[in-house]
């Protein structure tokens, strides 16, 4: 599984695999997430003489974890590592439109028809749904979720759609 | 000694402390004279807690976090004393899953897994439920005089304490969240750095500025922690767990007979409970996820040890007590730093600063000091916790068995809602549920690239107390950063640090610290 990079061992210099494509690659994601922070940070004020400005730290941290993508990068290129794991499309993606699903809906629509939509939008992410079952299975939750947070714990929720002109 | 039973007793006091109990039932107020309600809590935390963290791949962080709003209009010391109920609930129900289902909720039920299922799948899950939950029960016993004993003593230390020592503190922390992370050195110090950066998002203490906002109002306020704990540990596990297809969860079918351990069982684990004990407390009292190593090390331990190590793997009863009581003394005495100064030292401790913060108590020394009830009730609620939790869970097991049957299918949109509500609910902020709902897709891509979460977490809580106490002793010593070294405790701890780093490094460490983690 580590192994398959001995080929190119005796070809010399020009052309160089990368020998570790998730160490590379993760490591190359973090010298881009530095890169933003510092881009971000640009406009902070830094040292004040020996006081800290807003800028010191934020541009520290992001230095140094722009250090350690490095490295992390470099040793991918030089040791042997496994490659990427292959992502997933649909679990990922329907998990995470049912959770904007429900941020976007849940001031306008109110919880019930939020949760229970939310529901059968993250049941898709998974290939073993059935449709009748989840339609129940959605009721039953939004009841309980009502009763948990709304009834018990009194939490200050709108239930319905609020009809706001 | 007298002192440490004293304030037992006041602890016991305040736990079994009957009270009138008002309450609203459709809009009259009925009040219930006479009502152990903390004790109550305690039972209805451990009761939940177990009930959410037996889900298979929710883990103990995104337990607490996704029930933290449910405390929130309790009483002071009742909502903490409900959530501990709901940590050591959490964990119990972990090991419960990873026993019936070899899907561990997350590291502290790694190593449960190895020894406990296939103890179930040999049909002996009922004496490795027990065992278990006994030694869990008695780790807690043990861990709760010395969260008594030291509590006071540290204070007193704490008292001593300048910025530049919180600040050499927190530094050795989070390089023990380095040297006990699992994987490489370098990328857990990455994870460390990049939390450090996220939690300074928002608008700096001391200046009012925005940090690294990008012009949206809503992270004026920063990330929001419960956010990125439920990202990257509960929406990240159920995104990997859709992965899985349904076989790979294979839940013990057979009918669990015979609760009780036999004589054997409790002669032959008394003595790795006993070790699993020692090593759990000194693990969990350091800063930097104590509770998930200390399963590790007590593991390790246990098999270096053992006449018959080959026998570890296949379902050997020492393979199960010595882990468990190990994560369960660590998770106790992981509220030494909390309780006495202020530091949190992993994640679920992070989530109790910020449900003592709601409640309006700051963390630290003073708490003892000015609220001894509430201190001592919350030490005291430990122990009882933990016996309820022998007293409900091993009756309950055939609810919890029951519960891991629903197909996963209807689970995880369960959760998902629940956990999505649970956000909404803090703030009533919609920004925070899709703040969460990125930190899950990169809590994904996390652990596909073998990014461990838990240092970054740590330093995305510690973060705003480091920079704070950096930038204030700092200012202390007018720009002279030898004050870290000529203080001597800050020195010390420093010193510490750098050691242990430096060890995590050297190649033959190295080499043992890789076969700590990796037990097959």
């Amino acid at each position: 599984m580590t192994d398959g990079g001995q080929t190119s061992a005796g070809g010399s210099g020009f052309h160089f695999r990368i020998r570790a494509p998730r160490e590379f690659w993760g490591g190359i994601v973090l010298v881009a997430i530095a890169l933003i922070a510092l881009y971000a940070s640009r406009d902070l004020a830094g040292m004040d003489g020996f006081q800290f400005g807003p800028g010191t730290a934020p541009r520290i941290a992001a230095g140094l974890l722009g250090l350690a993508g490095v490295v992390v990068a470099i040793t991918g290129v030089f040791t042997d590592g496994p490659k990427i794991d292959s992502y997933a499309l649909r679990g990922p993606a329907l998990v995470f439109i049912a959770i904007l699903g429900f941020a976007v809906m849940v001031r306008p629509l109110g919880l019930i028809i939020t949760t229970y939509l939310t529901f059968m939008i993250s049941i898709f992410g998974s290939r073993e749904m059935r449709l009748v079952e989840s339609l129940i299975a959605a009721a039953a939750m939004t009841l309980f979720c009502i009763v948990l947070f709304f009834v018990l714990l009194e939490l200050p929720f709108e239930l319905w759609p609020s009809i706001r002109i | 000694m007298h002192d440490l039973f004293a304030n037992l007793g006041l602890g016991m006091h305040v736990v079994f402390q009957l009270v009138d109990w008002k309450v609203n039932f459709f809009g009259t107020q009925y009040v219930v004279p006479n009502v152990p309600l903390n004790l109550a809590f305690c039972l209805i935390g451990a009761l939940v807690g177990t009930l959410i963290g037996v889900l298979p791949g929710i883990g103990t962080v995104a337990t607490v976090a996704m029930l933290l709003p449910i405390t929130f209009g309790l009483p002071p010391v009742g909502a903490l004393i409900m959530l501990a109920g709901i940590y050591y609930g959490a964990q119990y129900g972990g090991s419960t899953t990873s026993i019936l289902v070899n899907i561990p909720g997350e590291a502290t039920s790694v190593v449960t897994c190895l020894d406990g299922h296939e103890m179930a799948k040999q049909g002996r899950a009922g004496a490795a439920l027990s065992i278990a939950a006994i030694g869990s029960f008695a780790a807690g016993c043990v861990a709760t005089v010395l969260v008594a004993a030291l509590g006071a003593p540290l204070t007193r230390l704490a008292l001593l304490f300048g910025p530049a020592e919180y600040f050499a503190l927190m530094a050795l922390g989070l390089i023990f969240a380095v040297v006990l992370a699992r994987g490489s050195v370098l990328k857990a110090v990455a994870m460390i750095m990049l939390g450090l950066l996220l939690a300074m998002i928002g608008t700096d203490i001391e200046t009012g500025v925005d940090r690294m906002t990008f012009g949206f109002i809503e992270l004026s306020d920063g990330v929001g922690f419960t956010n990125v704990a439920m990202g990257v540990f509960g929406f990240a596990e159920i995104i990997r767990n859709l992965e899985l297809s349904a076989e790979s969860r294979d839940i013990v079918k057979a009918k669990i007979t015979g609760l009780m351990p036999t004589r054997q069982d409790l002669i032959d684990s008394s003595g790795a409970i006993a070790r699993g004990t020692v090593i759990g407390s000194l693990l969990g009292i350091l800063p930097g996820g104590g509770a998930v190593v200390s399963s590790f090390a007590a593991y390790t331990f246990e098999k270096r040890i053992s006449k018959t190590p080959e026998r570890f793997g296949h379902g050997i009863i020492q393979g199960v007590a010595a882990p468990e009581s190990a994560n369960n003394a660590a998770s106790q005495t992981s509220f030494i730093p909390l309780l006495t100064l202020g530091i949190p030292p992993n994640a679920v401790m992070a989530l109790m600063v910020g449900a003592m913060t709601i409640q309006g108590i700051i963390p630290g020394p003073q708490v003892m000091v000015k609220q001894p009830d509430l201190f001592w009730g919350m030490i005291a609620s430990m122990w009882v916790g933990n016996l309820m939790l022998i007293v409900i869970n091993l009756p309950l097991v055939g609810v919890w068995v029951s519960l891991l049957r629903v197909p996963y299918r209807l689970l995880f949109p369960s959760i998902i809602v629940f956990c999505c509500i649970g956000i909404f609910s803090i703030n009533n902020s919609p920004s925070d549920v899709i703040i969460a709902g990125v930190f899950g897709l990169f809590g994904y891509w996390l652990a596909k690239h073998e990014f461990e979460p838990a240092p970054l977490v740590l330093a995305f809580v510690l973060g705003p107390l480091i920079e704070e106490n950096l930038r204030r002793a700092m200012l202390l010593a007018r720009g002279d950063a030898t004050v870290f070294v000529t203080r001597p405790i800050s020195a010390v701890l420093l010193a510490i640090a750098l050691g242990l780093l430096v060890l995590a490094v050297l190649p033959s460490i190295r080499k043992r610290r890789e076969e700590v983690f990796v037990e097959e």
